[in-house]
């Protein structure tokens, strides 16, 4: 018999499913046990976006930790603020030592007006409906809450990405997706704005790893339970060659470096307290006259006689 | 042959849930309040026609972790 057809609809264009949940879920299963290891990296990552914290003139009564493994629930909660934890998985939820439960950041289980500030410290990089997480997110805030999360941007893992692809045209011919698709700086903010966060803010910080050898960085990204969950990766065992041709083309240089990318974000829930723009028609000071004269030289030099 | 007379035992409670996170979980795919099933374990959305259940006091809120409610 002839396999079905498979059928395209409109569906799957506008909402394409780009990672297999039910994989993100069981790699984090499984890292529960391991992510001890990448600790000092979790807790460094997690401790440069709660720094934005101490910049914040205010206090929080409870924060929602998503994605946390343990480390963001320990640095919220020994800043005094009630906090409650929530993973994709029930073994890496456990490792909170907050008030703890199991959800999906696209399914979120919250009421409005639950949390003054939410924490997603590089754990969103594996949601498919980014923007439809954040606006549930959103919901879930008090007016005047504080947004705080870190993603991996490109070049992050670029190198490894490159020389995983250049390794497969050689034995394969052809290529599967091996490394999450991470955005681009640029679009963080704009994502937030989307979402209907006041104030969004993403700026990029940048954290140097250097391994003694690269084999030693794919351990770390399994340990961390960041291992393929891209829903078009080849399922068939990759061939046995892949990792230490890989391996070879990014050299003998030791140690090993590379670059974890990170951008960091940065939102408010709106309130009508908040500083907001001018509508159209409601500025005092003509445009000519706040960028001066400067602006009336260039506007006739540029306009040919 | 010993027999089982741990798996006859009546089960232990299940360990409860927090109170506070009673007061803001809502069904994840209505966002519409639970009912709390201290004895089953489960947080129970009648909306949904969805039996959240709950490990070691964890809520599980997923959709395809619930058990359907027949009606």
């Amino acid at each position: 018999m002839r396999p079905a057809p498979i059928v395209r609809t409109c569906q799957d264009v506008q909402d394409p499913i780009i990672f297999d949940r039910r994989a993100v879920r069981l790699h984090r299963d499984r890292a529960a046990a391991t992510v001890g290891s990448v600790h000092d990296i979790l807790d460094e990552a997690a401790e440069r976006l709660l720094d934005r914290l101490d910049d914040v003139n205010r206090s929080f009564g409870r924060a929602l930790d998503i994605g946390g493994r343990g480390v963001v629930a320990a640095r919220l909660r020994a800043r005094g603020i009630e906090t409650v934890s929530i993973d994709l998985s029930h073994s890496m939820v456990s490792r909170s030592d907050a008030m703890r439960v199991v959800a999906d950041e696209e399914w979120l289980p919250f009421g409005p007006g639950s949390f003054d500030l939410v924490v997603a410290s590089l754990s969103l990089h594996w949601v498919n409906d980014l923007p439809g997480a954040l606006v549930q997110i959103r919901h879930a805030m008090r007016p005047d809450g504080l947004f705080l999360a870190s993603m991996p941007v490109l070049p992050t893992l670029g190198v490894l990405r490159g020389a995983l692809l250049e390794a497969e045209v050689d034995l394969c011919g052809g290529v599967s997706p091996r490394i999450s698709p991470f955005p681009e700086l640029r679009d963080c903010a704009s994502l937030l704005q989307r979402a209907g966060f006041a104030l969004p803010v993403a700026d990029a910080d940048t954290v140097m790893l250097a391994y003694r050898e690269p084999l030693a960085l794919l351990r770390d990204l399994r340990a961390a339970g960041e291992t393929n969950a891209v829903a078009l990766r080849r399922r068939t065992t990759p061939p046995r060659d892949l990792v230490p041709q890989a391996l070879h083309r990014l050299g003998d240089r030791r140690p090993h470096q590379t670059v974890l990318r990170m951008a960091m974000m940065t939102g408010w829930s709106p309130s009508p307290d908040q500083p907001k723009p001018l509508k159209p028609g409601q500025f005092t000071v003509p445009l000519a006259e706040a960028i001066g004269d400067r602006s009336e030289a260039l506007l006739r030099d540029g306009q040919p006689d | 042959m010993s027999d089982s007379t741990a798996d006859t035992a009546t089960p232990a409670r299940p360990t409860p849930v927090d109170p506070r996170l009673l007061e803001i979980l809502v069904c994840p795919v209505t966002k519409t309040e639970l009912t709390y099933d201290r004895d089953a374990g489960e947080l129970i959305s009648r909306k949904a026609g969805l039996a959240y259940p709950i490990r070691d006091g964890i809520p599980i809120m997923l959709p395809d972790e619930a058990r359907k409610l027949e009606d």
